[in-house]
C-alpha cells in the first residue's frame, strides 16, 4: 500500500510542477500587453483621477487644491452630454440598420457585389479629418455645396426650402451622424456580412421547406445566428461614437450656436483652450469614463442574455 | 400521398454535369430507398424533389402535377438534410414546432404533436435544451421528429441514421418503417449502407455516377442484379466475377458457393482451390481461396472443420450462376444453355 501512496504523491508533486510551470508561461505571455494597459490606460486614468481634483493648466496642473469641487459641473455639461447621447443614439441605430441590411443584400457572392463591397468598405480608409472637410464642401450651403446643387429641383418640385445641412441647429447633427455612417458602415458591414456567410445554406434550405417566409427566416434564424456580432456592434459603435471628436471639430466646431458640442470637443475645450479649467476637464473626462462603463456594464448584463453563442 | 415522377432530369453544378437524362417513378405509399457509393448524386436527387436544387433541365412531376418550379414551402415536402440543419439557435421544441407555427397548426395541437414526436424518437427529457448541448445523434433524431411532426405527403430523408450507434440504429430503422405502414406517406431515404436499404425499401433505386443501375424491390436486386456493379454493390463480400472469354463473365455470390473437401454431385462450378486465409464471423466465417488459375474468390461458409492452407474443391449450382456480357449487363439466370456448357468445360 505504501507503494501507491508514494505513486500517488509524486504525481501529484509532479502535477504541481507542471501547474507552476504554465502559470508562469501564462503571465509572462500577458506581460507586454498588461505593460501597454498600464502605461497607456491604467497610468492616465489615474493621473487625470488626481489632475480632477485640483486647480490649474496643462503647464501646471496642481496649481491648487479643490477636492470635489471640480464635479459641481456647469452647465453646458448637460448640453454637451445630451448631444453627445443624441449623437450616439442616432449613430447606433442607423449604423446597425444599414449595415444590416447591406450585408443582406452583399452577402450572396455576386460580381457586383465584390465592386459594392469595396465601395462600401474604401471611405473607411480616408482619415477622419479628411473625410470631415470633403463632407463640409458637399454639404455646404455655399454655391459649390454638391448635395444642395443636386437636390434643387427635388426642392423646387415639393416646394420645400433647402435642407441647410451643417448650417442649421436642427440638422447639424444628424448630418454629422450621416458622413461618420458613410465611414464606419462598410467596415461593420464586412463583420455582419462574414458572421452572415457563416450561416450553413442547409438552415435557409430548412426553414424555407418548413414554410417560414423570408422576413421570417431574417428575424428568427438570421438575426439570432449573427446575434454575438451584432453585440460586438453594439459595444464598439456606442463607445466609438461616445468619444466623437475630429469629424465634429471639422464639421461643425461645435455649432451652430452649442447644437453640435459632444463631451470629448467639451473636454478638449476645458483642458487646453480656457484658463486654469484643466482640473475641471479631468472631472467631466472622469465622468465620461464612468458613463461608458455604466453603459457597458449595462449591455453585458442585460443585452448579452439575448445573445446567441454557439 | 404523392407519387413523384422524373421526366429526363438533369443537372449540373457549373460545367459538371452531375445528372443526366434521369427518368425515375417513386411510387406512391412506398418506402423508397436511394443506395450509391458516396458522391454519386444521392442528395443532388432529394434537393430536386424538395426544390432547394432545382433541376436544370427535364420535369418533375408530383401527382401528375409539374413541380419543377414550384418553389419548397408550396410542396407539403419534409427533409432530413444530411448534416441536420437543426436551427442553433433555437431549442429542441423550437425546432419541432417551427414548421408548425408557420403552418398555423394551433398550439394545443402542436404541443400534443411535439410530445407524440419527441416520444417516439426518445428526445422527451431534452425537449427545452439548446441544439449545441447534444450530441450528433441526438441532433439526428431531433432533425427527424422535426420533419416526421409536419406530417407531409413526401418525407425525403438523407441518411438520417448515419451518426446513430447501432442499437439506436436497429431500433429507429423499426421505427421508420412502422410510421411509413401507419401514415402510408411516400418515403423517399437516402442510404449508402447496403443492409439498411435492404432491410426497409420497398423499391430500392441504385445509383452510380448519377445514373440508375437498377431499380427493384430487394429480393430482386439481389437475385437478379441486372449488372456487374448492381451484383457487386449489393452483398459483403461483393460477388466473385469470373472471366469466361470473349468478353463474357460470370459471377458466383460468396455465399453461394460450395467449399468442401470432396467433390460433390450435380454441381455447374468445379474448381480446386487452396484456402488463403479463414476469419470468424460467428454464425459463418469468410474464406479467401485462391483457385489454380491464380485468381482470388471470397467465400462464405459455416464450415469450421476448413483449416488456412488446405485444398478445397469450390463448387456453386447453376441457378446460383450469373453471366455478364462483355458491357457488364447480366445475360441470364444460371445463364444460357450454351455458357453453361462452355462453363462446364474449363471445369477440374
Ligand atoms: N453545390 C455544388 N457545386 C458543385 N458540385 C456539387 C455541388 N453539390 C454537389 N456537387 C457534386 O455533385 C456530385 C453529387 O453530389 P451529392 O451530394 O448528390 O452526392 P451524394 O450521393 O449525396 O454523396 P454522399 O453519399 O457523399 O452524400 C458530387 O460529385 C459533388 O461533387
Ligand atoms: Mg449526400
Amino acid at each position: 500500500m505504501t507503494n501507491v501512496a508514494d505513486i500517488e504523491k509524486q504525481a501529484l508533486r509532479e502535477a504541481r510542477r507542471i501547474k507552476h510551470r504554465s502559470w508562469l508561461t501564462s503571465y509572462l505571455m500577458v506581460l507586454p500587453a498588461m505593460a501597454f494597459l498600464i502605461a497607456f490606460v491604467l497610468y492616465p486614468t489615474a493621473a487625470m483621477l488626481i489632475m480632477s481634483l485640483y486647480y490649474g493648466n496643462a503647464k501646471n496642473p496642481f496649481k491648487s487644491w479643490r477636492g470635489l469641487q471640480n464635479y459641481n459641473m456647469r452647465a453646458d455639461f448637460w448640453v454637451a452630454l445630451r448631444n453627445t447621447a443624441a449623437y450616439t443614439g442616432m449613430a447606433l441605430v442607423l449604423v446597425m440598420i444599414l449595415s444590416i441590411l447591406f450585408a443582406q443584400w452583399m452577402y450572396k457572392a455576386r460580381k457586383l457585389n465584390n465592386v459594392a463591397q469595396t465601395l462600401f468598405f474604401t471611405p473607411h480608409l480616408v482619415a477622419g479629418v479628411s473625410a470631415g472637410f470633403i463632407w463640409s464642401w458637399l454639404m455646404s450651403s455655399q454655391p459649390y455645396g454638391l448635395f444642395n446643387t443636386v437636390l434643387q429641383p427635388i426642392y423646387q418640385i415639393l416646394n420645400v426650402p433647402s435642407i441647410r445641412w451643417l448650417d442649421s441647429s436642427d440638422t447639424a447633427m444628424f448630418s454629422i451622424v450621416l458622413m461618420n455612417t458613410w465611414k464606419s458602415v462598410g467596415y461593420y458591414c464586412l463583420i455582419i456580412m462574414s458572421a452572415m456567410k457563416s450561416i450553413p445554406t442547409e438552415i435557409y434550405e430548412s426553414a424555407r421547406l418548413d414554410g417560414s417566409s423570408s422576413i421570417k427566416t431574417f428575424f428568427k434564424i438570421t438575426i439570432p445566428m449573427i446575434s454575438p456580432q451584432l453585440f460586438f456592434l453594439l459595444i464598439t459603435i456606442t463607445t466609438g461614437s461616445f468619444k466623437v471628436f475630429d469629424s465634429v471639430r471639422i464639421m461643425t466646431n461645435g455649432g451652430p450656436g452649442d447644437a453640435t458640442r459632444v463631451l470629448s470637443m467639451y473636454i478638449y475645450d476645458y483642458a487646453f483652450q480656457r484658463n486654469n479649467t484643466l482640473g475641471y476637464a479631468c472631472a467631466a473626462g472622469i465622468i465620461m469614463m464612468l458613463i461608458m462603463v455604466a453603459v457597458t456594464v449595462f449591455d453585458f448584463a442585460f443585452v448579452e442574455k439575448k445573445v446567441h453563442y454557439q | 400521398m404523392a407519387e413523384i415522377v422524373f421526366e429526363h432530369v438533369g443537372k449540373s453544378f457549373g460545367d459538371t454535369k452531375v445528372i443526366e437524362n434521369l427518368d425515375l417513378t417513386i411510387e406512391d405509399g412506398k418506402f423508397t430507398v436511394l443506395v450509391g457509393s458516396s458522391g454519386c448524386g444521392k442528395t443532388t436527387l432529394l434537393r430536386m424533389i424538395a426544390g432547394i436544387g432545382p433541376a436544370t433541365y427535364g420535369r418533375i412531376l408530383m401527382d401528375g402535377k409539374d413541380i419543377t418550379h414550384q418553389p419548397p414551402e408550396k410542396r407539403d415536402i419534409a427533409m432530413v438534410f444530411q448534416n441536420y440543419a437543426i436551427y442553433p439557435t433555437m431549442s429542441v421544441r423550437e425546432n419541432i414546432e417551427f414548421g408548425l407555427k408557420n403552418k398555423k397548426v394551433p398550439k394545443p395541437e402542436r404541443d400534443r404533436r411535439i410530445a407524440e414526436y419527441a416520444e417516439i424518437v426518445g428526445m422527451t427529457p431534452y425537449l427545452d435544451r439548446k441544439p449545441s448541448d447534444l450530441s450528433g445523434g441526438q441532433r439526428q433524431r431531433i432533425a427527424l421528429a422535426r420533419a416526421m411532426v409536419k406530417k407531409p405527403s413526401v418525407f425525403l430523408m438523407d441518411e438520417p441514421l448515419s451518426n446513430l450507434d447501432a442499437k439506436l440504429r436497429a431500433a429507429m430503422r423499426v421505427e421508420l418503417i412502422e410510421l411509413q405502414r401507419r401514415l402510408g406517406t411516400t418515403f423517399v431515404y437516402v442510404t449508402h449502407d447496403q443492409i439498411e436499404a435492404m432491410s426497409m425499401a420497398d423499391t430500392i433505386v441504385l445509383m452510380e455516377k448519377g445514373e440508375i443501375q437498377q431499380i427493384g424491390c430487394p429480393e430482386e436486386i439481389y437475385h437478379e442484379p441486372a449488372n456487374i456493379f448492381s451484383a457487386q454493390f449489393i452483398g459483403t463480400p461483393p460477388m466473385n466475377i469470373m472471366e469466361l472469354g470473349e468478353g463474357i463473365r460470370y459471377g458466383v455470390r460468396p455465399e453461394s458457393i460450395v467449399m468442401e473437401a470432396q467433390k460433390l454431385d450435380n454441381m455447374a462450378l468445379y474448381r480446386k482451390g487452396h484456402i488463403i486465409t479463414r476469419e470468424m464471423l460467428g454464425a459463418e466465417l469468410q474464406f479467401k481461396v485462391r483457385l489454380s488459375d491464380g485468381g482470388t474468390i471470397m467465400v462464405r461458409s459455416p464450415r469450421e472443420d476448413l483449416a488456412e492452407d488446405t485444398d478445397v474443391w469450390i463448387m456453386a449450382k447453376a441457378r446460383h450462376i450469373h453471366f455478364f456480357g462483355a458491357d457488364g449487363i447480366r445475360l441470364g439466370h444460371g445463364g444460357p444453355q450454351g455458357l453453361l456448357d462452355k462453363l462446364g468445360g474449363l471445369n477440374e
